[in-house]
């Protein structure tokens, strides 16, 4: 059953708890006796995050609240009678943070999602205002309509936020909302993200970013096949680790060589350890690799006590790893001079982006730890 | 405690009141509504009321002509009645105007537009 019948019918039948919509973004819409009093979504800011990021809240009081009143499903009243907030404040909040989640919940999706009414479930900020689900219907899809009259392209809604470097035209007019959101936007940020980083309504943001769009301010997102782009994925860039090595083995048979077991040769210098065929290294396996070249005494006698320069076992591997064949080599890239450019496919290869900060969740640690204090 | 419901009332209580309501203007949609409305539309008279806020704000230059300006009310007189648009000042982002409709003869402008600031006032406790 759709999202939309699902709604119609618990309204028809009166019911209380919550429809969960699954799909992206997805939301949920809490219904008491067949109203709605509360909805959510991840792409819209919710009540806590609207008057915390504006300041009209401190953290730790909208923390409190939540700390006291969670169990309960008070924490909007609790919020009122401690004289935080005000009847009126709180009820516009709350009617804004409805219709915003309800739109991406219930229309912003073409694809039918998945929906499921979880009987009984309540929202823990309690029933603040009763709106009738056919008026949060109707508004959704108007909203859905407005945006498409704008720019009818809805992966701007949830594709990352690219400006484009350079504007389409000599004089380009902004507002100062859509000022705030190209600054904010940084290549990753979708608009979920901004929209909660500028403590901004959800669809207020798409709305701007449509109209962006339009005026050809943004990098129009390219199809992506059933990618979730709420989740930022690391961008492909190349490991450090070449994927054409052969898998390393552990060879039980052979003891790893241990440097502190053969004191004097270690002091032992590195000259004459590179000249020594790798005879004793590969025949004796049982012998540690380091102590192998104790054959060609040196012309210095071993000093006792010397600083353990760790000078023979470099050379001794890489004696070792010659002799052993089918031994793993990455590619040796070819010497450039100073100043030289990169090769062609070594610079194709866009430079990997450094994931910006994640503000969003700088700020809610932060949250996080001011209620701790 | 006056809630959205009491502050409709309020507006209705101004003398001349026909209709009253807080309109959306990002969407041009009536969170709350009281009253007749013109042409019996609340919603379309809310649509209406966002593409006149929206001109004022935006697309005007009135309010970029000094820094941090403030747009406090807009008034709309018509031969059968006023129409009065107050802003809703929210610390939180909310872009809400309160509207009142008043019957020209038995209403009076100056007197509601001090009863419709002090009840966008009162709504916020600012």
């Amino acid at each position: 059953m759709s999202p939309v019948d699902l709604l119609t019918r618990a309204a028809g039948e009166r019911w209380t708890g919550a429809l969960v919509v699954g799909g992206h973004p997805g939301g949920t819409v809490y219904l008491v006796e067949g109203r709605v009093v509360h909805a959510e979504s991840p792409a819209a800011p919710g009540v806590g995050e609207l008057l915390t990021s504006s300041g009209r809240l401190a953290a730790r009081t909208w923390q409190n609240a939540l700390d006291l009143g969670t169990s309960t499903a008070r924490v909007g009243r609790l919020l009122i009678e401690q004289g935080h907030l005000t009847q009126g404040e709180l009820e516009l909040c709350v009617l804004g943070a409805i219709y915003d989640a309800a739109y991406f919940a219930l229309a912003s999706s073409s694809a039918p999602a998945p929906a499921e009414f979880l009987d009984r479930a309540a929202h823990w900020l309690g029933p603040i205002v009763h709106i009738d689900p056919a008026a949060v219907l109707r508004e959704s899809r108007r909203r859905a309509t407005l945006l498409d009259e704008i720019f009818p392209d809805r992966r701007v809604d949830t594709a990352a936020v690219i400006p484009v470097p350079r504007p389409p035209r000599e004089r380009v007019w902004l507002t100062a909302s859509q000022w705030e959101l190209l600054v904010a936007a940084d290549g990753q940020r979708t608009p979920a993200d901004l929209a909660q980083l500028l403590g901004r309504a959800g669809f207020a943001t798409v709305q701007e970013l449509r109209r962006l769009a339009a005026q050809g301010l943004l990098e129009l997102p390219e199809v992506r096949a059933d990618a979730p782009e709420f989740v930022h994925l690391p961008r492909a860039g190349g490991t450090a680790v070449d994927v054409k090595r052969t898998p390393v083995r552990v060879d039980e048979r052979r003891p790893a060589p241990v440097i502190s077991g053969s004191a004097p040769v270690v002091s032992v210098p590195p000259l004459p350890v590179v000249s020594v065929p790798p005879l004793p290294v590969v025949s004796a396996p049982p012998l540690p690799v380091i102590s192998a070249p104790p054959a060609p005494p040196g012309p210095a006698p071993p000093a006792p006590g010397g600083s353990g320069s760790p000078g023979p076992a470099g050379p001794s591997r890489a004696v070792e790893s010659a002799a052993e064949p089918g031994t793993y080599r990455p590619p040796g890239l070819a010497r450039r001079k100073p100043g030289a450019k990169l090769p062609k496919d070594l610079a194709a290869e866009p430079p990997p982006i450094h994931p910006g900060t994640d503000e969003v969740l700088l700020k809610r640690i932060r949250t996080a730890l001011r209620a701790l204090r | 405690m006056p809630g959205v419901d009491h502050c409709l009332q309020e507006a209705m209580a101004i003398p001349g009141a026909v209709g009253a309501s807080i309109v959306d203007y990002t969407t041009g949609f009536p969170v709350a509504m009281t009253g007749a409305a013109p042409n019996s539309d609340h919603e379309a008279a809310a649509a209406g009321t966002a593409d006149v806020v929206q001109a004022a704000t935006s697309r005007s230059l009135y309010l970029s002509a000094m820094p941090h300006d403030l747009l406090e009310d807009l008034i709309i007189t018509t031969a059968g009645g006023y129409h009065l648009l107050r802003m809703v000042q929210t610390d939180f982002d909310s872009r809400l105007v309160l509207y009142l409709w008043l019957d020209r003869q038995q209403g009076n402008l100056a007197v509601a537009r001090r009863r419709m600031q002090k009840l966008a006032a009162d709504l916020v406790a600012r």
